[in-house]
């Protein structure tokens, strides 16, 4: 640092011998015997300045010691220190800010219009998701706000106060807001990391919208992950924005991670106002849930890492409008995901799920259409690009297999995605 | 069921799939704490390897690991373990989970200038001078002067572990100076008789190494107290990778995890996991 200094300081020096050969104002001559510094001129005392002594040695005129530079240079770098400091700790409390988001872009096709109902068919580019998020995280809490900017509006998406409990080192909190479900693996995902575009079918009626208003409490140990919490119960796409009831849902998910493999069981218990044809007042019908989601990682390829999950959810009362379409029906699923990346860019994918709507009920049709409580098995397939750490690019062809009986035909309904994903 | 877009789908899959191609070189990127030791074993690998090339840079153990998910970096240096997100994030892009190696050792050591008569803290009195509640050195055995705090940024595996370990997860006081680079706290201690700093003990030569007291008793951080973890404030150095280690990246960390490369280790002054 000494030499670094030492060498801006000769650079100074030559700088100023450079200025020294400009014109000058004149000054007063001084004597030649007299030092340098007597001579400098002062503004507010002139008449202060000693006289010069007669007898004063001869001094030849010279610029600072080194020292003398070292010292200002210091003095420099110190008032440069000083000020990087303040300008820090202005900036600590925003490095406390993150805003991150994401745009999620596609065109799709699908397969043209259906003979017999007319129904489906399109060619279109749609913007899915368009996310906002905020998170201020200290020691001690965190403040996160999401909200989706689409063309039908913008909506809240989560609006999360959480409390870490102090002396657990923020492996145990407090969230109260409009946060995700804790139930299983993939509706708490973020659509950001998903390979396919859209959720199962399963995932989608049983846990619509994924999120919902109420408190939960998180926590980690060791390898043990512990999630839950009591909800409204009926989800953001309710169409209400108070819970139109008393009853409470309690919902949570038990599980572990051992870094290559990963899952959890979980469960959910509440009640759903409503009336059937058959009830003469609206009474309280079970909203349940239950679920078992894994997830491996593997090495098994040198292009990259492989990883298969899977997940089993089944259900009583779902539905996204007041989550109680289906009042008192049950209903299960579940999903098989392989991907396997090739390289640092690339994956492909495979994955086959399956949803029954209405258990126990045998596949109908009519008029060669298939009852709409029929099993949907879904076959679907995803490439991914990434170019650079902030775009992603997906493409996907998910081909549903409706089940059918007797002259019934499964619907033209196969679906191309192409997705460009933009994220900061 | 129709069949009649699997064509384009092959095809998008056929343009966007280029494999990549494997490059010659190895970059190493993350822990300043790390940066000295990982250029000896690059150097030293690269006399034995001259076709391979290696690439050692710094920026901070959470600077390395974000590089790691990005995909710009081969190794990740870190002197703190990975946190659960960005473990998690690893897995969610690669779809494999990240391994980590423990390479050295290493004792987290407090400085304090040569001319300061202070020679051991315990952790307590560390943890309310960094906070902020101590401001004198007289509080603490020293002369009657004001403590001047110096800290690393918030990017270093350092700062977090010593926010970790000493702080119990708290805040800094907000006068602590942060400054880039073990080598540039140990170089402001040298030249701040009031001042105290913390890193990594390779970079110690200069100034006062400060004991920890545990116990009644007080422990400097030298390779015997550091491998039998008497010394309270002594951690692992890692490397992060995707996931398993093959090829040159391979034989890099068997390198550096072999007797010569645990004999480098203990010539920068940190302490050998082997």
């Amino acid at each position: 640092m000494r030499s670094l200094l030492a060498a801006l300081s000769l650079l100074i020096s030559g700088a100023a011998l450079a200025q020294d050969a400009t014109p000058q104002p004149p000054l007063p001559s001084p004597a030649a015997s007299e030092p340098r510094e007597a001579v400098e001129p002062s503004a507010t005392t002139p008449q202060e300045r000693p006289p010069p002594r007669a007898n004063a040695p001869s001094v030849p005129e010279a610029s600072p010691s080194i020292d003398e530079r070292l010292t200002a240079d210091e003095h420099r770098v110190e008032a440069l220190e000083e000020q990087n400091t303040e300008t820090k700790n202005d900036l600590s409390a925003l490095k406390k800010l993150r805003i991150s988001g994401y745009i999620q872009a596609r065109y799709q096709y699908q397969e043209p219009l259906d003979e017999i109902t007319g129904a489906g068919g399109f060619s279109r580019f749609t913007i899915r998701r368009s996310r906002l998020k905020a998170t201020y995280t200290t020691d001690l809490a965190q403040a996160m706000i999401q909200i989706d900017a689409s063309p039908t509006g913008v909506a809240l998406r989560d609006a999360e106060a959480t409390l870490f409990i102090p002396g657990t080192k923020q492996q145990l909190s407090l969230t109260v807001g409009q946060m995700k479900w804790p139930f299983g693996y993939e509706g708490p995902q973020s659509s950001s990391d998903r390979e396919f575009p859209e959720r199962t079918r399963v995932t989608r009626n049983l846990l619509p919208s994924e999120r919902d208003r109420g408190a939960k409490v998180n926590g980690r140990y060791k390898f043990l992950r512990l999630a839950v919490g009591m909800f409204d119960g009926a989800g953001i796409d309710s169409g209400t924005t108070q819970d139109n009831d008393k009853e409470k849902d309690l919902i949570g998910h038990v599980g572990f991670d051992l870094k290559w493999i990963a899952g959890g069981v979980s469960g959910w218990y509440g009640h759903a106002l409503g009336k059937l044809p058959t009830d003469t007042f609206r009474r309280a019908y079970d909203r349940s849930r239950v679920g078992v989601d894994l997830q491996t990682y593997f090495d098994l390829l040198p292009v990259g890492g492989t990883s298969l999950k899977g997940e089993f959810l089944a259900g009583r009362t779902y539905g996204a409008a007041n989550n109680a379409t289906h009042l008192d029906v049950p209903a299960h699923g579940w999903y098989l995901l392989l991907v396997q990346n090739i390289g640092l860019n690339d994956a492909v994918g495979f994955r086959y799920d399956s949803f029954d709507p209405h258990n126990g009920q045998p596949d109908d049709g009519t008029l060669e259409l298939p009852g709409a409580d029929n099993t949907v098995d879904t076959v679907g397939f995803v490439v991914q690009h990434h170019f650079g750490e902030n775009l992603k690019m997906t493409a996907s062809y998910e081909l549903p297999i409706t089940h059918v009986i007797a002259q019934a035909q499964d619907p033209h309904d196969n679906l191309f995605t192409l997705q460009m994903q933009a994220r900061f | 069921m129709k069949k009649t877009l699997l064509g384009s789908l092959v095809a998008f899959g056929l343009t966007v799939l280029p494999l990549t191609a494997q490059a010659g070189t190895v970059t190493v990127k993350g822990s300043d704490t790390m940066v000295i030791l990982a250029q000896r074993w690059a150097e030293a690998f690269m006399k034995k390897n001259p076709a391979t090339k290696l690439q050692v840079t710094g920026g901070g153990s959470g600077t390395g690991l974000a590089a790691l998910q990005n995909g710009t970096t081969d190794i990740a240096m870190s002197s703190r373990e990975m946190k659960e997100a960005e473990e998690e994030k690893l897995r969610q892009r690669y779809n494999t989970p990240p391994t980590s190696v423990s390479v050295a050792k290493d004792g987290v050591t407090f400085y304090v200038n040569e001319s300061n008569p202070v020679q051991a803290l315990t952790l307590e009195q560390l943890k309310d001078i960094y906070l902020g509640d101590t401001t004198s050195w007289k509080a603490v055995g020293g002369p009657d002067a004001p403590i001047v705090l110096y800290s690393r940024e918030n990017s270093s595996g350092t700062y977090a572990f010593v926010k970790e370990k000493v702080l119990d997860g708290d805040d800094y006081a907000s006068n602590a100076q942060t400054l880039p680079g073990t080598a540039a706290v140990a170089n402001a201690v040298a030249k701040e008789k009031n001042g105290i700093g913390y890193g990594g003990a390779a970079y110690a030569k200069g100034i006062k190494e400060l004991k920890v007291k545990k116990d009644n008793d007080a422990f400097a951080p030298t390779a015997e107290n550091v491998k039998s973890g008497k010394y309270p404030l002594s951690r692992d150095l890692f490397f992060y990778l995707r996931n398993k280690p093959s090829g040159e990246t391979k034989a890099f960390i068997d390198f550096a995890l072999s007797p010569e490369g645990q004999a480098i280790v203990s010539q920068v002054g940190y302490f050998p996991v082997k």
